[in-house]
Parts: structure tokens; sequence; C-alpha cells
């Protein structure tokens, strides 16, 4: 009896695919291992978007098609680049804001104490009834 | 990062800083400088991030209030700091919620000097290129927000993300790919 290898992807049912599990479905494009569909964002393209050379003339229809593309792209981008805040949103950011003034986070030890004359005799109380124990046991010994 | 008053990136810097005393001695009012000078450029990156109006209002409104609580412990550049905490605001949004819609109708403003048909087309490649950008991992979406969307420099980018330029090249490069292999089939 020969193992069926392929039995993650549908047993004896030769040509049948594995359905795809939805996390891989949901996996961002760009993170996926296999190549992109599609012409490759030329060099010539990338280096006009990133403003190093001018526009470039196109040599072929495909990179025509790129171009045009990209430029439609850069027009949008445009548009987004001047979108401003809402004017309500920053009067709510204002009247969200707390009433107290803020005050720089100080490490436990370097903040101020503030003890009750009850806590303080509780203390010296049980600092005394310490000290009597360990010197009991002292004299024990 | 554009402001609303050009000055040199120092005297931003001094500017800034006597505005966060002025706040820190008990002058709430002087925090509304910052929002106006800082908001609109954090908002578009939140926009292109989230892809959402609403969430970009929520996320820059809890940043601005979360820079004001912690404001005494900004060290350096207020808006690089603030910065941080709204593309950390953005970068926990799409960790925890899945998106169900994204658009910018809600604020189109048609244009005055286009054609129906134009505006129908730009309005079509416009909810087309946030569905490509909703595909691409965060930081991929991220580059190319703050190259395209915010028009900053590579340098500056990697000043305000803690990386290279040339991994950050590497970033929009990749996401350009990514939108080309998504859109040309439509567009090109």
């Amino acid at each position: 009896m020969q193992d069926n290898l392929n039995a993650r992807d549908g047993g004896g049912d030769a040509g049948r695919e594995r359905p795809r599990r939805a996390s891989e479905q949901a996996q961002p494009l760009s993170d996926r291992e296999v190549p992109l569909a599609g012409s490759p964002t030329s060099e010539m393209i990338n280096s006009w978007l990133d403003g190093d050379t001018p526009e470039p003339v196109a040599v072929s229809a495909e990179s025509a098609r790129q171009v045009d593309l990209w430029r439609r792209i850069e027009e949008e981008s445009q548009r987004r680049r001047h979108l401003v805040t809402p004017a309500h949103v920053k009067a709510q950011i204002m009247a969200a804001l707390p009433a107290d003034v803020p005050q720089m986070a100080l490490p436990w030890w370097k903040k101020s104490m503030h003890v009750s004359p009850v806590v303080a005799i509780a203390a010296a109380a049980g600092l005394v009834a310490l000290g009597a124990a360990i010197g009991n046991s002292v004299r024990i010994r | 990062m554009k402001t609303t008053v050009p000055t040199s990136p120092t005297d931003q810097l001094e500017v800034d800083q006597d505005i966060i005393s002025r706040v820190l001695a008990g002058d709430r009012d002087a925090f509304s400088t910052l929002i106006n000078r800082y908001s609109d450029p954090l908002y578009r990156h939140a926009l292109g991030m989230t892809g959402s109006p609403d969430v970009a209002e929520d996320i820059l409104q809890m940043s601005f209030i979360k820079a004001y609580q912690h404001l005494a412990e900004v060290r350096g550049r207020f808006d690089a700091w603030v910065f941080r905490i709204v593309a950390n605001g953005c970068k926990d949004w799409l960790k925890n919620i899945r998106r169900t819609h994204l658009s910018y109708d809600e604020d189109d403003q048609p244009s005055g000097y286009s054609t129906p048909d134009e505006e129908l087309d730009r309005t079509e490649l416009r909810s087309d290129l946030d569905r490509a950008l909703m595909t691409l991992a965060p930081s991929l979406r991220e580059a190319f927000v703050m190259k395209h969307v915010e028009g900053r420099s590579y340098e500056e980018m990697a000043d305000l993300l803690g990386t290279t330029v040339g991994a950050l090249k590497m970033r929009v490069h990749r996401a350009r790919e990514a939108l080309q292999a998504l859109l040309e089939e439509k567009y090109a």
C-alpha cells in the first residue's frame, strides 16, 4: 500500500485544487512569494516618480500605458496632498483635552510623599515592635 | 513637515519648545497652535493609512490628546514625536480592525473645470486606488502614502520612521509594483 502524500490536497481527486484558506486569501498581495501579475514597474518610471529624472518619453505602447497610469495616480495623489483637517476636528480635540495641566512623569523615588499622623504612629509602633522582636531573639541565643 | 509658517527647522524647534513651555505653565489654549500647525499632514497620513475619514479623525484626536498628556516628555522635534504617535495609532487600528468599506466619496468635492465624464472617471480611479492601497502590507502602504500623498522626501521619511533611505526606496518601489499590477489591467 502506498502512502497518500497529497492527502491535504484533496485525497484521490486528481486535478481538484485544494480550496484556499481564508488566511491565504486575506494575505496582502505584496507579502506573497509568487511574482505579481502584470508588468513590473520599470526603472525608468521609478526614477521619474522619485523625482530623479523628468517624465519619460515612452518608447513602446506598454511603457506609454504605464506612464499614463502613473500620471493619473500622481494627479490623484496631488489632490489628496491638499486635503485639510476638517475644522470641527480641531475644535473637538481642544474640547476633549484634559483639564489638568500635563505634568512630567516622575520616578517613584522623586515623588513627594504625604504621610498622615496616624500612619506615621502606626509605622513607628511597627518598627519598635520589630526591633524588640529582633532584640529578644538575639538575647535568647 | 510642511508648516503654516515658513521657518527654518531650528526656528521651528524653538517656536515649538516655546509653545510647549507655555502649555506646561498652564496656558492650555496654546496647544491649539500646535494642532493648527501639524494636524493637516497628520490627518492626510491617517486618512491614507486607514482609507476612512471618520477613523482618521478619531486617530488624530486620540493622538493629540495623548500628545497633550505626555507633553512634558517631548525631547527634540514635536512634529516627529507626534507623527510617531499617529503612525502607531494607524498601525494599531490596522492590526485590530478588518476593513468593511473605504472611500473618499464623503469629502469628494467636484472640481469646477472637469466634465461629468471626467469626474466619474476620476472618482472611479479614487476608489480603485483606495482598494488597491488597502491590499498592501502596512509598511508598504505607509511608505507609498508618505512619498506620494504626503510628498515627503526619502530623507525626511527615513528621519521620521527611523530607517534607511535604501529600505524606504525598496518599500515604495514594491508598493508601486503591486499597485500597478492591480490597476494596469483596467487603466493602462
